[in-house]
């Protein structure tokens, strides 16, 4: 019996850690491995050897790696044509990766350099009846979402961070795990290359926001935002009229005159909900609101509504989520 | 040193309509304009010209009408201005386009960089300048949000990889990919553009390229990927439910819930 | 606000509609004059109460209720006004509009957009962008700011050169009189072009800064969408050239979307705080010129007359911004100057005067600055004539010499053939200056329009005009 073809993950190793979306393409993988009768495997560069254990619990029938020094730098010409040798050998059907910049730096590379199709920036995953891959992305500045299918092997891939859910652990499940040989350490055009500092995020960006408006009395009350913002990796906005009060700076900002954002969950801490705010954050796919107004418009546009007082409900929410 | 600077010419996003009915996109209302990420990597080009002398091509694959953006970029500072034109590249992905790129780059001559936009807004890939440098088998830096140093022989370049910043260091020739961040374009003078409304456009065509194309097909003949289908997402419509302050509790588990569902508590 | 009216506004309106929480009344008792002039601008007397009325017919009872208890009412919009016009003086009933934001339709055979009183300028816009070929004209800067409020201040803002302000843009309305008639303005459809039977009280309405009634609905005239735009701008060395400029330009027969004036110091000011930065690098002061055309052609043969104009006064640089994005950049830098100085100025009167005076007022205005030792940077619809004076603070507080300085301002623009107020409005703030633009006769008038009106003075008491 010819072996299984394979779904590979490849997996972004950064920070010292596995990037979590791996896991979330695991647990994507598994399913679509199951649809496409498809081994699952993830293929792994990195410095130095970790225990690949987790990978195997969360779905990996493989893990296939390459250890070396040069693997500590994003080296996107370094990691292509160590990755490129593997694939050119192997029967992989599908490559998925983590749509990281890392990963849509390097995925590129890798597609050209087989000459095969990749889609970027997914957010979901299917399997026709043929067996092939839907991609299915947001394109037109995430006006529309594309359908779109490869008539190439293997069909590639980049998916976005949290648009799936990591899976549970099985410890009993074995894989295998297969070192491979790093063949190309040397790029002999790139001079230097060093970290600088980690990388801050904008609102713009964020998956979660907590905005505070007027219902905010000082800009020291903000703290209490920043911290909620903080337990959830969210981050802090505000409504103009606490910024034109100069209680918070103008970055900060989502309305017409400020930021647009689209996050995937929007807190707004008494806020009225001024048209020139809602402007900002009406694309917000859940809206939560808390004021002690009932009559306040941003009831009108929020999914959750709280009548109450964000004093009293942020420390409860910060206590109910510690736990 | 002779910079390249890729540039496409995209509908005006504001006008653009989307029929989430019909699985629509309507652009009969919009104009075309410059990918605005491209208009930062043409100020990124202009700002070393203006430094070491630098000469700037432009290169736009595109209808015969993509030479108004060419156009627009000779008024912001650039000094040759080609376009890639030819029926049979309609259709391009992204793997089609960069191959012609790469090709009509090596028509065009030595170049020592090549930059462009981190991504254009109608088509959100991202992809096109990693893979035309995987074409043309040289290196490049995606996501640059800052041009750190630059002299004849090598360029230090600031890019945002593995949730860090990173200052990387090339010999030429290299390929970027520019972020907004890295500058604020300037506006051309009513001069310039007035002048750039007659300047040559040098025509290349699939003959003109083919020597140097790496894969057999161009357009959508050359693409592995096709678009199946659209959809449109319906705007979104809410149904608000609002707790009291008596049903708090119930508002903090529905949050819980939210955030689990959403995938966006850590565990 | 005694609890008999508070329970008798809550069964016209219901419960949730009445608040008299004493932070909200606040914050709906405040306009955008106490953020920007907060050394001028008057705090609102407390003890109102905020109704959020659901329409007219509502509106109408409240209105008569106000009469029967003797209440001043004070309808409120977005809070955008700049002369104190919306400020509680008393106790009163705070009218918010804001639960009339439906856009009602938008007719294309007549050209118009009908909506509710509050329906945003951003919102307006944002219904526009999905009809390929129509368009609404004026930009009072805060696109928060709402119909109601705009059409009942007479708005102007920086697009007002080809079409006009909001009194040339209203074709119809519904409003609510003091005493709780509702009536229909521009016929009962609100869609006349044309309508000469008597006097016009639709127009008396218009910039009657919430006096003579409310306003509830209100159609606005739509304009053919032009293809070819293009935003100029025109950078200069000295003032007196540009200035000089603005009228040679209009007089070639150029009239274009806006023409305005801005200066170096507050337009990267207003750039720096919303992140972006102004285009122009050479020159001091300069011309902001939005053309909109039929065709390209026509904007460069335009542009190419400009250019030459300006050149002759001596211009030191002509940028082009084209595209969507960089003409929203500049618009966006231009409207974001007055909270970007907020903190550094005491008031900015804006005084307008005949196009073809600017050189001269800017002269009084140099001789001004000399006399009082300080700086008056000017921001200008400079296409209309109209002016924004800056007077700065000094130190961070108000200067002796600031009533003499904003009087003679006043003064020396009404003497030329000015106005105190283009756009902003008398409010409360220009109440005292009325009377260097009318005789006791004309305000007698005034007051005695009012009175026919409003026999109660229930409505926006003590604002807009002067009574003895």
């Amino acid at each position: 019996m010819a072996a299984k073809k394979e779904l590979l993950i490849l997996a972004e190793y950064s920070q010292n850690k596995i990037h979590p979306v791996v896991f979330e393409l695991l647990n994507k993988g598994q399913k679509l491995a199951e649809k496409a009768d498809l081994n699952l495997s993830v293929l792994l560069l990195l410095p130095k050897k970790i225990d690949f254990s987790e990978l195997i619990a969360h779905g990996a029938d493989k893990v296939y790696y390459m250890e070396d020094p040069v693997f500590a730098n994003p080296d996107e010409f370094i990691y292509k044509e160590n990755i490129l040798s593997f694939l050119a050998k192997a029967q992989i059907e599908i490559v998925l990766t983590g749509a990281t910049n890392f990963g849509r730096s390097l995925a590129p590379r890798i597609a050209a350099g087989l000459k095969t199709g990749l889609t970027a920036d997914c957010t979901a995953l299917d399997i026709d009846e043929a067996g092939n891959l839907i991609q299915i992305r947001p394109a037109f500045s995430e006006n529309i979402l594309a359908h779109i299918k490869s008539d190439s092997r293997p069909q590639m891939a980049t998916i976005r961070y949290q648009e799936f859910k990591k899976g549970t652990a099985d410890r009993s499940r074995q894989g295998e795990i297969i070192a491979l040989e790093t063949k190309i350490k040397d790029n002999p055009n790139l001079k230097d290359i060093k970290k600088l500092s980690d990388r801050e995020i904008n609102i713009a960006e964020a998956d979660i926001i907590v905005a505070g408006g007027s219902g905010v009395k000082n800009g020291e009350d903000f703290k209490l935002l920043k911290e909620l913002a903080d337990l959830l990796g969210g981050q802090l906005a505000a409504s103009r009229d606490v910024v034109d009060a100069g209680l918070i700076a103008k970055e900060y900002q989502v309305g017409y005159s400020g930021q647009r954002v689209k996050p995937k969950l929007y807190f707004a801490f008494g806020i009225s909900g001024a048209p020139q705010h809602l402007a900002g954050m009406k694309e917000a796919e859940t809206i939560v609101a808390v004021n002690t107004d009932p009559s306040a418009p941003i009831f009108n546009l929020a999914d959750y509504g709280i009548v109450a007082d964000l004093y009293q409900v942020i420390p409860e929410l910060i206590e109910m989520l510690k736990n | 040193m002779h910079i390249i600077v890729l540039i496409k010419q995209v509908p005006e996003m504001d006008k653009v309509l989307f029929d989430s009915e019909k699985g629509r996109i309507d652009r009969k209302s919009a104009g075309v304009e410059v990918n605005p990420f491209d208009l930062n990597a043409l100020e990124t080009a202009v700002a070393i010209k203006e430094q070491t002398g630098a000469e700037i091509s432009v290169l736009s694959m595109g209808p015969n009408r993509a030479e108004e953006a060419l156009k627009e970029a000779v008024a912001r500072g650039a000094d040759n201005a080609y376009l890639l034109s030819d029926q049979k590249f309609a259709g391009a992905d992204t793997i089609a386009t960069s191959a012609s790129l790469a090709a009509a780059v090596e028509t065009i001559g030595a170049y020592d960089l090549i930059i462009a936009g981190e991504m254009s807004v109608d088509g959100d890939t991202a992809q096109v300048g990693p893979q035309t440098a995987e074409f043309l088998n040289i290196n490049h830096a995606a996501y640059v949000s800052e041009l750190i140093s630059l002299n004849e022989s090598e360029i230090t370049i600031k890019t945002s990889l593995w949730q860090a910043n990173y200052s990387k260091s090339f010999s030429y020739p290299l390929l970027i990919t520019v972020t907004k961040d890295i500058n604020t374009p300037r506006l051309p003078s009513f001069k310039a553009k007035l002048k750039a409304r007659k300047a040559e456009v040098k025509n290349l065509t699939l003959a003109d390229i083919k020597e140097k194309l790496k894969i057999d097909k161009v357009g959508f003949k050359g693409s592995p990927t096709w678009v199946d289908n659209i959809v449109v997402p319906a705007e979104i419509s809410r149904k608000t439910k609002v707790f009291s302050e008596e049903e708090k509790e119930s508002a903090y588990h529905k949050i819980k819930e939210i955030l689990i569902e959403k995938n966006l508590m850590e565990d | 606000m005694k609890q008999v009216v508070i329970n008798d506004l809550k069964k016209i309106v219901g419960d949730k509609w009445v608040d008299q929480n004493p932070e909200r009344v606040l914050s709906y008792s405040r306009e955008s004059t106490n953020d920007n002039y907060t050394l001028v601008a008057p705090e609102p007397i407390e003890g109102s109460v905020v109704v959020k009325a659901a329409d007219a017919e509502e509106i109408s009872q409240i209105l008569k209720y106000a009469n029967q208890e003797k209440i001043n009412v004070i309808a409120r919009g977005a809070g955008t006004a700049l002369s104190a016009n919306t400020i509680p003086a008393q106790e009163s009933i705070i009218l918010s509009l804001e639960r009339l934001n439906k856009i009602l339709e938008l007719d294309e055979e007549n050209m118009l957009l009908k909506c509710e009183a509050a329906v945003s300028l951003g919102d307006l816009n944002e219904r526009l962008k999905s009809n390929d070929h129509l368009y609404f004209p004026l930009h009072p800067g805060d696109e928060g700011a709402q119909v109601g409020g705009m059409a009942s201040m007479n708005a102007g803002g920086v697009r007002a050169v080809k079409h006009g302000i909001m009194r040339n843009q209203v074709l119809g309305m519904e409003v609510v009189l003091p005493t709780g008639e509702i009536v229909h303005y521009g016929g009962s459809e609100g869609k006349l072009l044309k309508n000469n039977a008597g006097y016009d009280l639709m127009q008396l309405m218009i910039g009657s800064e919430g006096t003579l009634g409310i306003i509830t609905e209100v159609s606005l005239k739509l304009y053919p969408e032009p293809k070819a735009n293009g935003t100029l701008i025109v950078a200069f060395a000295s003032r007196e050239d540009a200035f000089a400029a603005v009228p040679a330009i209009l007089k070639k027969g150029i009239i274009p979307m806006a023409l305005e004036y801005v200066e170096k110091d507050e337009i990267e000011l207003a750039a720096a705080d919303i992140g972006k930065k102004w285009p122009a690098q050479n020159g001091e002061y300069f011309l902001m010129i939005m053309l909109s055309e039929a065709e390209e052609d026509d904007l460069f043969e335009i542009g190419a007359q400009i250019d030459q104009i300006t050149a002759e006064h001596n211009a030191v640089d002509m940028l082009i911004a084209q595209t969507t994005a960089e003409r929203k950049d500049i618009l966006e830098i231009r409207s974001h100057i007055l909270p970007a100085i907020s903190d550094k100025i005491i008031d900015s009167p804006d005084v307008t005067v005949p196009r073809s005076k600017l050189c001269e007022y800017l002269n009084i205005l140099n001789e001004l600055e000399e006399k009082y030792n300080t700086r008056c940077p000017v921001v200008a619809h400079a296409g209309d004539g109209n002016l924004h004076v800056i007077i700065l603070k000094e130190a961070g507080s108000k200067p002796d010499y600031y009533e003499s300085l904003k009087k003679d301002i006043y003064q020396n623009a009404v003497d030329i053939g000015g106005t105190i107020t283009g756009e902003h409005g008398v409010g409360e703030m220009r109440l005292e200056y009325l009377k260097m633009m009318y005789s006791e006769r004309e305000l007698e008038i005034m007051e005695k329009i009012k009175d026919a009106f409003d026999p109660n003075d229930i409505l926006n008491s003590g604002k807009s005009i002067i009574r003895k």
